[in-house]
């Protein structure tokens, strides 16, 4: 029987990440994947020859001092990772439908607390004190200092109080509020439900600057494989752990792969959703404290995608990657509930893309979704859905694409739409279980599943365990390792990539 | 809240969430030593409380200082009163 010192289950950004910090630090890895191919979400499909991101289409960070340069950095994939950034005056739009208002929100946290200024002259105080406290508590938060990261960080009074009382104590002005949790919608889950001090976390890569990584995801896989080289890492896609074995005093010896074979390993680390590890481990072993703590999770919300690119030879000479997001209703609250049922929110991401030495002028657009739409159609699957799943996609793919053409009415000959996604089709193509964007909600108070298990050689870690969204998983990640790896041999190894 | 409500609202945690014999239950008895909970319980078990008594349990030196049954009695004991008083405030 094989013997590994690590497995790691799901190989989205945070199993990539957690793979090759334990294989770098002398651990023999084996990297599971449930899919054909590694990178989850992180992965992008072709249509005619046009690469399509599916769930990674801009992050923040790309700034010195900041994290996300640090992590990359000691993984030593920084040199493979090219950002864009997105810092034109109109690379980043909120349009206010109703009050017929299009704001500009630049580059740079300073920058952008003086246009809003700008925006809102009579608000200057609220915006000055919010982006005072953003930065307050990015200072005072110990995990965004590589060397600092523990499991359980001291948390700060801005962990306990939620982002909409933040916002109800600095101003009345309910489109400002809205201007202030745009962001929301790129970890999904309301300002009346996440805690002040992980927005700021998520919203200060965006504040800094969106960027665009050149190759989308598939940068990062590449980078990833390139660095595996180097160590005894195995990867087996189309696997999964069917069973835990062999369990003595809180540890389990082996695990049963859904391939029939039995491996042996020291710790095994699930980098999956919360109800995916659920499945997996034995549930004799856990109290029914810890099954109703993980049960009760909420699912954010999803998207419906369609997927399309400027074509013909009159495509705009000034098309820049840029993002537009659509608002209809100047609540989010409202605009993340499941049960509003008015026009969605809806984001246009444009970009050049490269693929075999072609050009493509993609333009991808993303409407909040919930589950609660899909439900009718739940059980169906890709290739085998009914009439009224088909009729629904239609129907929702039209109203988008009007939506793009009346904004654009510059693309009213040349947008083609290549495909489209429901919260079905992400839920079945990433093997995630409801379709949701960005795992659990992580709402205010609330204990996420992170770190050891009541198994003890048993680890959770990935997008939903810290902070939503690419930065929080690879930092969950390295909060993960640095427990395995202990603090010492961790100190060394970062301390030799990040400068003094 | 009166103390004899919450001694049988907690106990009733402990016994129907971590499946802890009502006899084990005395208020001086240790949770890690005599009611065998380990750290990584402690987590499920505050969740458990919160959902109990609807309140909101930071993580705090109150909460690192508990150490028997009867410290957990009086700790919520005292968040029903604070919550009291933040409630005659607003």
């Amino acid at each position: 029987m094989e013997r590994y010192n690590s497995i790691i289950v799901g190989s989205g950004i945070s199993g990539l990440t957690l793979a090759l910090l334990l294989a770098a630090n002398g651990r023999k890895v084996l990297l599971l994947e449930k899919a054909p191919i590694i990178g989850g979400c992180l992965s992008r499909f072709y249509k005619k020859g046009v690469p399509f991101d599916t769930g990674f289409h801009f992050t923040g960070g790309f700034v010195k001092n900041r994290i996300m340069e640090d992590m990359l950095r000691v993984l030593g994939i920084r040199d493979s990772i090219h950002p864009i950034l997105l810092d034109k005056e109109r690379s980043n739009r909120f349009i206010f439908e109703n009050e017929g208002l299009s704001l500009e929100m630049p580059a740079g946290l300073e920058q952008c607390c003086a246009k809003l200024e700008n925006y809102f002259p009579a608000q200057r105080v609220a915006i000055r004190n919010y982006f005072e406290m953003v930065e307050r508590v990015i200072q005072s938060t110990p995990s965004f200092d590589l060397r600092k990261i523990s499991f359980s960080p001291e948390p700060i009074e801005e962990d306990y109080i939620s982002l909409q009382k933040v916002l109800d104590s600095l101003t009345q002005n309910q489109t400002l509020k809205a201007a202030l949790s745009v962001y929301c919608m790129c970890y999904g889950t309301k300002p009346s439900e996440i805690s002040f001090a992980n927005h700021a976390r998520v919203s200060i890569g965006f504040y800094d600057c969106l960027t665009r990584i050149k190759d989308g995801g598939e940068a990062f896989i590449r980078a990833f494989s390139q660095a595996f080289k180097n160590y005894p890492i195995m990867i087996r896609c189309n696997t999964t752990i069917q069973e835990c074995l062999d369990i003595h005093d809180g540890i389990v010896g082996r695990v049963l792969l859904s391939d029939g074979e039995e491996v042996a390993f020291d710790e095994c680390i699930f980098t999956i959703h919360p109800f995916e590890v659920l499945k997996i481990i034995p549930k004799q072993h856990f109290s029914k404290a810890f099954w109703e703590r993980v049960e009760s999770f909420e699912p954010s919300n999803g998207f419906f995608s369609v997927f399309g690119a400027i074509e013909g030879e009159k495509v705009a000479d000034n098309f820049e990657p840029s993002i537009v997001s659509l608002l209809p209703h100047s609540d989010i609250n409202i605009l993340l509930d499941p049960k509003y049922i008015g026009p969605q929110a809806l984001a246009i991401f444009q970009s050049l893309e490269c693929a075999k030495d072609k050009t493509f002028h993609v333009l991808n657009a993303f409407e909040p979704s919930f589950f609660e739409q899909v439900a009718p159609w739940s059980n169906s699957k890709v290739g085998h859905r009914p009439q009224g799943y088909t009729d629904y996609k239609k129907q929702r793919v039209q109203s988008i694409c009007n939506r793009i053409q009346g904004f654009f009415p510059e693309y009213k000959d040349s947008f083609r739409m290549y495909d489209a996604a429901s919260m079905l089709t992400f839920r079945d193509y990433l093997f995630s279980p409801d379709g949701s964007a960005y795992g659990i909600k992580q709402k205010v108070g609330q204990f996420n599943l992170f770190g050891k298990l009541p198994l003890r050689n048993l680890y959770t870690a990935g997008q939903s365990a810290v902070l939503p969204g690419i930065l929080g998983a690879m930092l969950s990640s390295f909060v993960i390792a640095r427990a395995l790896v202990d603090k010492d041999a961790y100190n060394n190894f970062i301390n030799k990539s990040l400068c003094p | 809240m009166i103390k004899e409500e919450v001694i049988k609202r907690i106990n009733k945690v402990f016994e129907k969430d971590f499946e802890i014999d009502l006899k084990r239950l005395k208020p001086d008895a240790q949770i890690f030593n005599d009611l065998g909970l380990d750290s990584l319980d402690i987590v499920d078990l505050v969740v458990a409380l919160q959902k109990e008594f609807s309140v909101t349990i930071r993580d705090d030196a109150r909460v690192r200082n508990i150490r028997t049954l009867n410290d957990i009695y009086d700790f919520i004991l005292l968040l029903g009163e604070e919550r009291k008083k933040e409630n005659i405030k607003e």
